[in-house]
C-alpha cells in the first residue's frame, strides 16, 4: 500500500512512530498526481514546491522533537474560491485568471498553523455556480470512478482530488449541496457544516446567508479532524458564532436508542429507485445496530430548490458587483469610457451560467418584484426552519439521500440549467435552514458511488459524526474504496 | 412571464450575444416560472431574532495590507494609484 492511498488518520500514527516522513508523504501524493492528474483533472492551480517545503518544515519539527498535531504533514487540497496568500485564486473564473489574493483566508491560516501541506487548487464549477464542475472557464474534471461522468460540484476538483488519492483531504464550499453532492457522487466522506461554525473570511463570496466551508476525506475521523481544525469564532466574519467546540478526536459509535427519521419527500419519484434502496438499506443495518426509524414529512422541501435560486441568486447579483475591471481581476483590452469597460469586463470575464444567476437576482431584487419574490423567500426560509425544528422534537437526526442519482455523463445536463438544477434538490433545503449536513457513501450502483445524507440541529456536528462513524464500523471501517485509474 | 431580458442584463451591466439572446430569454423564463412556485408564508414577519444576532468587532485602528500589496492585482496603476477611464466629464 502507497502512502497517498493512507488516511490522515493513519498517516499521523506512521509520521508520529517514523515509519514515514512528511517529505515521503508529499512525494506519493505527487508521484499520484503525476500518474493520474491529466485524467482527472482535479486541480487549477498545483503548488509541488510549496508542498515540499511545508512537508520539510514539518520533517525538522520532528526531528527536534517537536510535537506534531493530527493535521501536520498530511496534503490538502483547497478549492479555488478560497484565498491563499501569493497562489493564484481564480473561482475558475476569467474574471479571476490573474488574481494572487494578498491574504490568508481564515481556514487556510489555521491550516497553516496546524502544518498542514497544501498540494494545491482545486477546480470547481465558476464561482461556485455549478453541480458539474462543468462550467470552469479552465477545465472539466473528471469523475474518478468512471472518466466519462462528471464529479459533481461546485466543489467538483476537491471532491475528485480525495477520491483518486490526489490528495489525502480537501476544503470545499457548500452553498446549495457543492461539499455533499460532490462526495456523493465520487464516493467520498463531505461535510457542510452549520452556518456560522466556520470563518467565511476569505471565501470569495457567493451567496453569503447560505456558504459554508467545510471538509472532504476518505474516513469519518479524517473529516472530523479537518473541521475541528477549521471551525470556531472569527473577529473577521460577524455571521460566526460564539461557542465553544469539542476536538471532534473521539466518537461513540453506539447506536442505540438513536431515533433516524425519514422523510417521505426525500424519496419520492424524482430519485433513482436503486439510490433509494441502497440508503434503506444502510437505514436498515443501523437499525439492527439499535437506532430507530421514524417517517416523516418536512413537506416544505418541495419548494426549497425555488427559494434557494432567488435568495442565492439575489445575493449573488450583489456580491459579484465587485467584479468590474478596476481593482483586481481581467479587464477588457478595449473599450470607450468607464461604463463600457464595466460591461466588457463583466461579459468577457463571466460564463454564461454565472450570467444568468446575475439577472436572475437583478430581477428578484428589481423594483416592483422585490416582495413577491426576495421577501416571498426569506419569509418561506423562517417557515422552513421551523419545519426542520419541529421535525428533530421527534428525531435526533434526519437521514435522505444526497443526490437524487449517481454521476451523470459528461455535457449530459450541460444545457438544461433546470435539470442541473434539480441536481441539488436533496441537499438544498439543508443550506436554506443553516443545519449541518454530511453525506457518506453508503453503496455503489452500476459501479458509481451513491451517498447518505446525515442532517442534524444546528451544531450537531458531533452527532452525525457519531452515526457516520457507527455506520463505517458496520461496513467494516471502510467507507471509500480507492479506484485504481491504472 | 414575458421578462426584458435586454433591460436585465443592462441593470447588471452586462450585455448578451445575439445568437445567445434567444436561449437566455427561454431558461430565464423557465427558471422565473419555477421559482414562482414558492408558497405564500402567512402571519410572519422578517424581524431579527435577538437570539440570533450578529455582534460586530470593535472599530479599532489596526495594521493594514500594504499599498503595492494590493496594487499587485489592479489591471493597471500609476503612482501608487489605480488607473481607470475618465469618469468626470
Amino acid at each position: 500500500m502507497s502512502l497517498y492511498q493512507h488516511t490522515a488518520k493513519e498517516l499521523h500514527e506512521k509520521l508520529l512512530k517514523k515509519e514515514c516522513s512528511a517529505k515521503e508523504i508529499a512525494e506519493s501524493v505527487f508521484a499520484r498526481i503525476d500518474a493520474c492528474e491529466e485524467r482527472v483533472g482535479a486541480y487549477v492551480t498545483l503548488e509541488r514546491e510549496g508542498a515540499m517545503a511545508a512537508a520539510q518544515a514539518v520533517d525538522q519539527k520532528i526531528a527536534a522533537g517537536e510535537s506534531i498535531g493530527p493535521l501536520a504533514g498530511i496534503p490538502v487540497a483547497v478549492k479555488d474560491n478560497i484565498c491563499t496568500k501569493g497562489v493564484l485564486t481564480t473561482c475558475a473564473s476569467r474574471m479571476l485568471y490573474n488574481f494572487r489574493p494578498p491574504y490568508d483566508a481564515t481556514v487556510v491560516e489555521k491550516l497553516r498553523g496546524a502544518d498542514y501541506v497544501m498540494t494545491g487548487k482545486a477546480n470547481m464549477d465558476e464561482f461556485a455556480m455549478g453541480s458539474s464542475c462543468e462550467t470552469s472557464y479552465f477545465k472539466k474534471t473528471a469523475n474518478p470512478h468512471d472518466l466519462a461522468r462528471v464529479p459533481g460540484g461546485s466543489s467538483g476538483g476537491s471532491a475528485a482530488a480525495v477520491a483518486a488519492g490526489e490528495a489525502v483531504l480537501a476544503l470545499g464550499s457548500d452553498t446549495g449541496g457543492s461539499i455533499r453532492q460532490p462526495a456523493s457522487l465520487c464516493g467520498v466522506i463531505g461535510l457542510k457544516p452549520t452556518y456560522g461554525s466556520v470563518s467565511r473570511y476569505g471565501l470569495v463570496a457567493f451567496a453569503s446567508s447560505l456558504d459554508q466551508i467545510g471538509p472532504f476525506g476518505r474516513c469519518v475521523e479524517d473529516v472530523a479532524a479537518l473541521y475541528g481544525a477549521i471551525c470556531g469564532r472569527d473577529k473577521m466574519d460577524a455571521t460566526t458564532a460564539r461557542r465553544d467546540y469539542p476536538d471532534f478526536s473521539a466518537f461513540n459509535g453506539d447506536v442505540r436508542g438513536l431515533r433516524i427519521g425519514i422523510p417521505k419527500e426525500y424519496f419520492g419519484p424524482g430519485v433513482d429507485p436503486e439510490v433509494k434502496e441502497l440508503v434503506h438499506a444502510a437505514l436498515r443495518e443501523l437499525e439492527s445496530a439499535g437506532a430507530v426509524l421514524k417517517e416523516l414529512s418536512l413537506p416544505g422541501t418541495d419548494y426549497a430548490l425555488s427559494a434557494y435560486y432567488i435568495i442565492s441568486s439575489a445575493e449573488a447579483s450583489s456580491n459579484l458587483a465587485r467584479f468590474d475591471g478596476v481593482k483586481y481581476g481581467y479587464r477588457a483590452e478595449e473599450y470607450d469610457g468607464l461604463l463600457d469597460m464595466y460591461e466588457k469586463t463583466r461579459s468577457q470575464g463571466f460564463g454564461d451560467e454565472v450570467k444568468r444567476r446575475i439577472m436572475l437576482g437583478t430581477f428578484v431584487l428589481s423594483s416592483g418584484y422585490y416582495d413577491a419574490y426576495y421577501n416571498k423567500a426569506k419569509l418561506f426560509q423562517k417557515a422552513l426552519r421551523a419545519e426542520f425544528v419541529a421535525a428533530f422534537e421527534d428525531c435526533d437526526l434526519i437521514a435522505t439521500p444526497t443526490s437524487p442519482t449517481v454521476a451523470f455523463r459528461l455535457e449530459e445536463n450541460v444545457d438544461d440549467p433546470l435539470k442541473m438544477y434539480a441536481a441539488d434538490v436533496c441537499t438544498i433545503a439543508v443550506n436554506i435552514a443553516g443545519l449541518p449536513g454530511l453525506s457518506v457513501p453508503c453503496g455503489v450502483s452500476e459501479g458509481l458511488p451513491v451517498g447518505m445524507q446525515l442532517i442534524g440541529p444546528r451544531f450537531s456536528e458531533q452527532r452525525l459524526f457519531d452515526t457516520a462513524y457507527a455506520f463505517q464500523q458496520l461496513r467494516g471501517g471502510s467507507l471509500c474504496p480507492m479506484p485504481e485509474l491504472a | 412571464m414575458n421578462i426584458d431580458i435586454k433591460h436585465i442584463a443592462k441593470l447588471s451591466r452586462l450585455s448578451i450575444e445575439e445568437d445567445k439572446m434567444e436561449k437566455f430569454q427561454r431558461d430565464m423564463e423557465n427558471i422565473v416560472a419555477m421559482v414562482e412556485k414558492l408558497p405564500a408564508v402567512e402571519n410572519q414577519t422578517l424581524a431579527v431574532d435577538p437570539a440570533d444576532r450578529m455582534e460586530l468587532r470593535k472599530d479599532e485602528i489596526r495594521p493594514s495590507l500594504r499599498r503595492e500589496a494590493l496594487l499587485q492585482n489592479a489591471p493597471q496603476s500609476a503612482a501608487g494609484c489605480i488607473v481607470v477611464p475618465k469618469t468626470v466629464e
